[in-house]
């Protein structure tokens, strides 16, 4: 089970006049779980929204199970199954949780799961399943980031990205998201994960790109990267 | 004593069709931040197809009136895509003046084929009469039916997929999107439902005064005052806005011209502005 589910070639984006992005490439095998680490302002979040077509890509391909998905519409990767937890959680506040779950379902191909996902995510976040029926602005950062994740599974992702998931969180949830994330990995679920969190991630991860100005600078299994002293120095800051 | 009374009944009356106005320009300002000055003209079309439709093919005015509503959402839709599509996310005059320009063509293409005078709808209808005072049959029909739409409208955006969608937009369209949610129909969706609304509203009002192309401008004014009394962007204070503008009206027009009508509602909205910026009902955002 070495498949590349979703490769990443020469991709280029930016804001406006800035570009941030020079040629980045990565690879996301299928059924692993793939973090991208590196400082802050590196690009990690502007890999994943050009991925997800938040941000327009100006050069390169997103090439998902073979097709080439760059210009499709940011909900139509979705549907496909490129799925993104965006940074700061994004949840819809005046809308209960379940309600939330339910928008995660929203795509024809994830609503025939609805029942089985909205299953699924009761059983990771218990938490979630206490609140249903609350609205999502309501919960405490933790329970929002967990109801986050949860929307995520319910779009039935082929793979799920993952912004920053332990900012703002103590140390203490931050660990038991990881664990979920741990869970999810060994049921099947294939995940790219950017975290300011190295340790956790390295910890965690098959693979690891190391992201600096806008250009991978380094790849490899997970323990390796975080073996190696001169890249915990120069890119990690660790 | 039982002249004023009848007078807050009728007022109240007419508030639910004010309400109901209100909630289709709410309703787009709530989902996509566009103050729709298209929507006067749409009341106005919505009296106007009321018309042709009983003139020509004779059915009854209330059976017209889904029709209408119909017809609304599929020109509302229509002209986002034509007008709005382009200016949603761009500076604010961008849109106001998109949708003032939808506004001119439809009332000079009005005036054009019916010239300004003033048309009306004959509706049979028998009244409630409480002694010597009789409150309009078309009046009550007419409310029952603006409650029932706004009662529509808040089953549809808290029960059905597509308009827990609509809310998920109006709340986060990045997100929304990053779920599958085509996010841009949602919004043709979404402004096709306000215009149908206020087509419906427009529809309403025919059915108890007689109307001119221009008779939408004083609705959207209306229209205006219930928004900032029940908080922009709030359909269910849109409602409440609109019967407490109608009660307003009511209580007053017994003892001052109706020439003050206009005076009172705007220092209102004025005062409101000032002193309530976020409207006077924080309810129905949600459960
Ligand atoms: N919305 C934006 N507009 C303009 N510049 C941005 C925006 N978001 C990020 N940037 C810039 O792009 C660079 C990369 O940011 P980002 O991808 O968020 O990095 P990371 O996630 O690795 O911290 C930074 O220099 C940042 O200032
Ligand atoms: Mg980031």
């Amino acid at each position: 089970m070495s498949d590349t589910i979703l490769q990443i070639r020469n991709l280029e984006a930016g804001y406006g006049e800035v570009q941030v992005l020079w040629g980045t490439n990565l690879q996301v095998t299928s059924g692993q779980l793939t973090t991208i680490v590196g400082a802050n302002g590196a690009g990690k979040t502007t890999t994943l929204r050009s991925i997800t077509g938040w941000v327009r890509p100006s050069g390169g391909q997103i090439i998902f199970e073979g097709d080439d998905i760059t210009r499709l519409p940011t909900y139509r990767k979705a549907e496909l199954g490129v799925v993104m937890v965006p940074e700061g959680r994004q949840l819809f506040g005046d809308m209960t949780v379940l309600e939330n779950l339910e928008m995660g379902a929203f795509s024809a191909r994830a609503r025939a799961y609805q029942a089985r996902n909205l299953e699924k995510v009761c059983h990771y976040f218990p938490r979630v399943k206490e609140r249903l029926e609350q609205k999502a602005g309501t919960l405490s950062g933790g329970e929002q980031q967990m109801v986050a994740v949860g929307r995520g599974l319910m779009s039935e992702p082929k793979v799920l990205m993952i912004d920053e998931m332990s900012l703002g969180l103590s140390p203490l949830l931050a660990q038991q998201l990881f664990q979920t994330l741990k869970e999810l990995r060994e049921d099947g679920l294939t995940t790219l994960l950017v975290e300011q969190n190295v340790h956790l991630a390295l910890a965690l991860a098959d693979h690891a790109y190391v992201l600096a100005e806008g250009q991978v600078q380094l790849e490899g299994p997970a323990r390796e990267v975080a073996d190696n002293d001169e890249i915990r120095k120069a890119y990690l800051g660790l | 004593m039982t002249g004023v009374i009848v007078s807050i009944i009728n007022g109240l009356l007419l508030g639910a069709i004010y309400g109901l106005a209100a909630i289709g320009l709410t309703l787009i300002f709530g989902v996509m931040k566009v103050i729709n000055l298209a929507h006067g003209a749409m009341i106005a079309l919505g009296m106007f197809a009321l018309y042709l439709l009983v003139s020509w093919l004779g059915i009854n005015p209330y059976l017209a009136v889904p029709v209408v509503g119909v017809g609304g959402f599929l020109m509302g839709f229509c002209i986002y895509w034509i007008a709005v599509h382009r200016v949603i996310g761009r500076a604010e005059l961008m849109s106001l003046l998109a949708t003032f320009a939808v506004s001119m063509i439809i009332v000079g293409v009005g005036t054009v084929l019916w010239s300004t005078s003033p048309y009306n709808v004959q509706v049979d209808m028998p009244g409630l009469s409480i002694g010597r005072y009789t409150i309009p049959g078309n009046h009550i029909v007419a409310a029952v039916v603006a409650i029932l739409v706004a009662v529509a409208l808040y089953l549809f955006l808290y029960y059905t997929r597509l308009g827990k969608a609509i809310r998920a937009v109006a709340s986060n369209r990045q997100a929304s999107e990053l779920m599958g949610i085509p996010s841009t129909r949602v919004l043709a969706i979404a402004f096709g439902i306000g215009i149908g609304i206020a087509a419906v509203a427009g529809s309403l009002i025919a059915t108890l005064f007689p109307f001119t192309i221009l008779s939408g401008a004083s609705y959207e004014l209306k229209s205006f005052v219930v928004t900032v009394l029940g908080g922009l962007g709030n359909p269910a204070g849109a409602l409440l806005g609109g019967l407490l503008l109608g009660l307003i009206e009511g209580s007053v027009s017994p003892f001052v011209s109706v020439s003050w009508t206009p005076v009172i509602e705007f220092s209102l909205f004025v005062v409101i502005l000032i002193l309530f910026p976020a409207g006077l009902f924080r309810v129905g955002r949600g459960r």
